[in-house]
């Protein structure tokens, strides 16, 4: 780590937003680097489009400079910006979806691949497993995907993911379960297990 | 703990999620039912593929860039720009429509005389065929000599003077911004690398070049902004070649410097970068 990075940990995020909301522009930028790379993720597992994960995260970063003095001490920076990009993200589905534009974000191949026939791990390559899970994450209705995504792929707690969706906790717990049964399916021939949970 | 149980828990045990009386039962059942701990197995060979998945998705080096200049740059550049678009804009226009309402009632009551200048030609029209046409409208028809009124213009000097100020503040931000730029990529055009060269040391144009990014960014917006289309072409030619260095190590790899310098030759954009600066600013 160089430059601009070399700092990031140096900070908490409490004191950064501290520092931005007294127009420390530094600061702002050292957030950047710190959960870009997080935020970019969430928002491409949900749009599942390079171009438009790229779009958003720039529009969920401009948002939170906007409004982050409104933000409550209380509040954890990774949980509010995951909730601004989780804001933007829908926005944007549901204006595609409005455009009429067909969002089919399932591949149909992918069904295919849920069949019983064992696919050993190591005779995958890690490219065709990315696809498989990129198109099982594709293939789960939008609330399950946003459940999944924070819990499996970014480790956040049932608490952090009940704030970031305003889910209740059963319905999250529901959604994640669910998800996994879902996920479960496509990606159970290449785990090399048949189980059932 | 049944079996039953213990496969409802096991998604909220593999989340760290159980309450710790639950977790240490689960914990004591999985050591003790193979099936179970199977199913555990299973679902903990699941997480891993989920570990491993790579979306191969990287945040470009120009969305700082982007994000900055809604942001952080905005916020700055009020500072030197309070004054304009929106106010210079207002006071210009309100400057204009008090010269026009000036003359305007001037002409209506006449009083007092507007000074009027004629000029010689307009006195002694040396044109014989439009001599003649004058001559035969009737009197009171008559054209009359073109007039420049010269009305007595308001004190404008603090006002006016501040604005031209402010754009020849931009344009010499923009000149001098062409010029660092220039520099920049002719140090990099002329670098001498070896192929002894381990690494090489860019720290300070790895810096300048972040500046100047940041720059780059508000000058193109300001240029699009006000319609100035070849410094903006030119400022987004510019563009690649700043992300590029300022994305450098600070001790780079001679094949990524050479990389550059070789872009930096093969686009002239050195040379785009001082035709500009000849040109002047009547062609921006």
């Amino acid at each position: 780590m160089t430059g601009a990075f070399a700092g990031t940990l140096m900070n908490s995020s409490a004191d950064l937003v501290t520092r931005v909301c007294q127009g420390d522009a530094d600061a702002f930028r050292l957030i950047f680097e710190r959960y870009s790379r997080p935020v970019i993720s969430f928002i491409f597992d949900m749009v599942n489009d390079r171009g438009l994960a790229e779009e958003l995260t720039q529009e969920t970063f401009v948002r939170a400079f906007r409004a982050i003095h409104t933000m409550r001490a209380e509040t954890k920076l990774s949980t509010w910006l995951f909730g601004i990009a989780r804001n933007v993200a829908r926005e944007s589905l549901r204006a595609r979806a409005r455009a009429n534009t067909h969002v089919d974000l399932a591949d149909k191949s992918v069904m295919d691949l849920s069949d019983d026939k064992p696919v050993p791990v190591e005779g995958l390559l890690s490219k065709e497993l990315n696809a498989v899970v990129r198109r099982s994450l594709a293939a789960l209705d939008e609330d399950k995907r946003l459940v999944f995504t924070l819990k499996v792929m970014h480790q956040c707690s049932y608490a952090e993911i009940a704030a970031i969706t305003g889910f209740s906790l059963a319905k999250l717990k529901t959604d994640l379960h669910r998800a996994r049964a879902e996920i479960r399916k496509k990606i159970s021939p290449y785990a090399g297990v048949g189980y059932e949970v | 703990m049944k079996c039953e149980v213990c496969r409802e828990l096991l998604e909220e045990y593999l989340d760290g999620e159980l309450a710790a009386q639950d977790h240490e039962q689960v914990d004591a059942h999985l050591i003790a039912c193979l099936e179970c701990s199977e199913s555990f197995a299973a679902l903990s060979a699941e997480q891993e593929i989920f570990a491993r998945y790579d979306r191969e998705i990287e945040v470009p080096p120009f969305l700082w860039t982007r994000v900055a200049a809604h942001t952080v740059s905005e916020r700055r550049a009020p500072q030197r720009r309070w004054f304009a678009p929106s106010f210079a804009g207002a006071i210009g226009l309100l400057l204009i429509a008090i010269a026009f309402g000036v003359v305007y009632l001037r002409s209506r009551h006449k009083t007092p005389e507007p000074q009027v200048a004629i000029t010689p030609s307009q006195i002694q029209n040396p044109d014989p065929v439009r001599q003649s046409v004058q001559s035969a409208v009737p009197t009171h028809r008559k054209r009359r000599p073109r007039i420049k009124v010269i009305t007595k213009q308001p004190d404008q000097s603090d006002v006016l003077s501040s604005d031209v100020a402010y754009l020849d503040l931009e344009e010499q931000e923009t000149a001098k911004h062409i010029e660092q730029s220039k520099m920049l990529l002719r140090s990099i055009k002329n670098v001498q690398i070896s192929d002894n060269d381990y690494e090489i040391d860019v720290t300070y144009d790895k810096a300048l070049s972040r500046r100047l990014l940041n720059e780059n960014v508000v000058l193109r917006r300001d240029a699009e902004m006000k319609a100035k289309f070849p410094t903006k072409t030119l400022l987004a030619d510019l563009e690649p070649f700043l992300i590029d260095i300022a994305n450098l190590p600070d001790r780079a790899r001679p094949q990524d410097v050479r990389e550059i310098k070789e872009r930096v030759q093969r686009t002239e954009i050195v040379a785009a970068l001082l035709d500009y600066q000849d040109r002047g600013t009547n062609n921006r």
